[in-house]
């Protein structure tokens, strides 16, 4: 297993696409380094100020950069899928004693491996930024890269089944823009947005049923934000007070979402354990 | 036990759109014992490569079983002791030659640490790869390729070796250093099964072959005991052969081909007892009698010849 997942980080690093990847990450960290300014006018802040400045750049950082780093992560990691089933390199994987579940899972694991170092990474050093410039060490930020962990692989585990079933890069890249852009978004405000213009029941019951179904990664982030600002969080459904637009998240988010992940490495570890090459 | 072992192996495929099936392996029984070289022959199409991928599990059989070493080979252990050169491999272009090895030697269940290094530093000695060792495979020839793919599949020292069309893109010069290599294993009781289109080559190596055509067996057997051509004899006489004798000869095969000092018959050994009295009995000295062998090559195409009119 081990051999498959140091290999699967060789593969990573020898991408291109991971250069624009860590260039990217290197201007936010610039960024935080000279642009956040968390001096006061009077030379020193306060313990609370700093606090709130501190909670107000990460929270504001994590809603911009949320989805996006997501799907830069899920880009540059699409291939590895693809690239293992092509021909003349499958057979010889599989022609080694090893079994099928654990070369898929191997796979699976360097991928979220490698993007849980690069959060490390990412996160840490803005943690550590916003630490030293503001004096308030508050470890809760770093939930983020767990939390962001989580939501890419359960992700991941969408562009595992795609590309296993149709062996393209783009159509998982597709896929998957298309959920985390398009449809989980839409699903999320569901009751505010899509139930005030939708009156019949069946619709409704449809909306509900693909939004407990589907993964919902933007509200992995809303976790985040929310353990980081102390803020509520339900336990079983996520709410939004039509008045003040107010989301307020629910455990089962995360829950629904690993299940989903669960199932679907599932279905992929059989199908490729029943698949001819 | 035999190393590798088939019991009716079948296999069916559905084509994608016109969902016809189509049958690769039929009823396919068969041996390999331990330290043969055995070849795998037949045209396109005839189910080599399938057969091969049904015996490293990289494709399932719809009937009938497979073993290797006695392990059925959906059994991934059943693997451990097997070396696999799959035709037109791909290795990951990013890694060195000698990261290829590592790698595949990992996979394979070596332990990394100085017994693999110095396996690793054999293989690439025996393949003429040393200087390219830190060269990253991209840069590599179809040659070079080739050898590291060979060096790849003996790496770990298997028992028995899958080598599919090993000397495909490889130079004359390079053909016969990896003939020799295979002469090699062989002396150390190794098995390869090998599977080729150069019937000269296999002719060569191998000491056992099977023919397929149409995902049928129908030829297996001995490499020298298959190329004799049962019924063909030549006789060479010492003097010139008279009008009379020759009359005589072609009453008794009036297919014989008779030249001044030659007589070729395909009329079996009655009758080739019966020309030789009569030459012997007309006062013709023999010089020799020979039974004539055909190639592999002259072989094959017969033998898929009278298959496709059956």
């Amino acid at each position: 297993m081990l051999t498959i997942i140091k290999n699967t980080f060789r593969e990573a690093l020898a991408k291109k696409i991971f250069i624009g990847y860590y260039i990217f990450y290197a201007i936010v960290i610039l960024i935080m380094i000279f642009l956040v300014n968390m001096d006061s006018v009077e030379g020193v802040m306060s313990l609370t100020d700093s606090k709130m400045l501190v909670h107000q750049v990460e929270t504001g950082f994590l809603t911009i950069s949320w989805n996006l780093i997501i799907f830069f992560s899920l880009i540059s990691t699409a291939s590895f899928i693809p690239s293992m089933l092509e021909k003349g390199t499958i057979d010889l994987l599989i022609s080694k004693p090893i079994s099928r579940p654990m070369i898929l899972i191997s796979k699976y694991l360097g991928a979220v491996l490698f993007v849980f170092l690069s959060m490390v990474f990412l996160m840490g050093s803005i943690w550590l930024i916003l630490s030293l410039k503001s004096g308030y060490w508050d470890p809760t930020f770093l939930l983020s890269i767990v939390w962001f962990t989580i939501a890419f692989a359960v992700m991941y585990s969408i562009v595992v089944v795609v590309g296993l079933t149709t062996q393209s890069t783009v159509v998982a890249i597709l896929v998957n823009f298309f959920l985390i852009f398009v449809l989980c978004p839409l699903l999320s405000v569901r009751e505010a947005v899509i139930f005030s213009l939708v009156t019949n029941e069946t619709v409704k019951f449809v909306f509900d049923f693909l939004y407990y179904l589907l993964p919902k990664p933007g509200e992995f982030r809303d976790i985040t934000t929310a353990l980081i600002n102390g803020e509520t969080i339900n336990m079983w459904k996520s709410t939004v007070n039509t008045e003040t637009s107010m989301f307020t998240v629910s455990w089962l988010s995360p829950i629904s979402s690993v299940l989903f992940c669960f199932v679907l490495m599932a279905y992929s570890i059989y199908y490729f354990a029943k698949k001819d090459y | 036990m035999h190393v590798i072992e088939t019991q009716n192996l079948s296999k069916e495929y559905t084509a994608k759109f016109s969902k016809q099936k189509v049958n690769a392996l039929n009823e396919f029984t068969f041996n390999v014992e331990q330290g043969e070289i055995f070849g795998l022959l037949g045209p396109n199409g005839a189910g080599k490569t399938t057969l091969i991928k049904i015996l490293l599990a990289i494709t399932f059989p719809t009937s009938g079983s497979a073993k290797l070493f006695g392990t059925d080979v959906t059994n991934y252990k059943a693997k451990t002791k097997v070396g696999y050169l799959p035709e037109n491999h791909k290795f990951p272009s990013y890694l060195t030659g000698e990261q290829v090895l590592s790698y595949y030697g990992q996979l394979s269940g070596m332990s990394t640490g100085a017994d693999m290094n110095k396996r690793i530093d054999e293989m690439l000695g025996m393949m003429n790869l040393t200087q390219w060792r830190k060269t990253k495979i991209k840069k590599y020839s179809k040659g070079m390729m080739q050898k590291l793919g060979l060096a790849q599949s003996m790496l770990s020292d298997p028992d028995l070796i899958f080598l599919d069309e090993p000397t495909d893109g490889v130079d004359p010069i390079g053909r016969k250093e990896i003939r020799d290599i295979l002469a090699q294993i062989k002396a150390r009781g190794k098995t390869i099964f090998l599977n080729s289109h150069l019937l000269s080559e296999v002719e060569m190596i191998c000491d056992r072959v099977a023919i397929l055509n149409k995902g049928d067996l129908i030829k297996e057997g001995n490499v020298d005991d298959l190329t004799r051509a049962e019924n063909i004899f030549a006789i060479h006489t010492v003097d010139a052969l008279s009008m009379d004798i020759k009359q005589k000869v072609l009453a008794i095969d009036s297919s014989a081909g008779i030249g001044e000092k030659e007589i070729n018959t395909e009329a079996g050994i009655d009758k080739l007892n019966g020309i030789i009295d009569t030459l012997r009995s007309g006062g013709v000295k023999i010089q020799t009698v020979n039974q004539k062998t055909s190639t592999l090559e002259e072989l094959f195409i017969n033998v898929i010849k009278k298959d496709n009119t059956n």
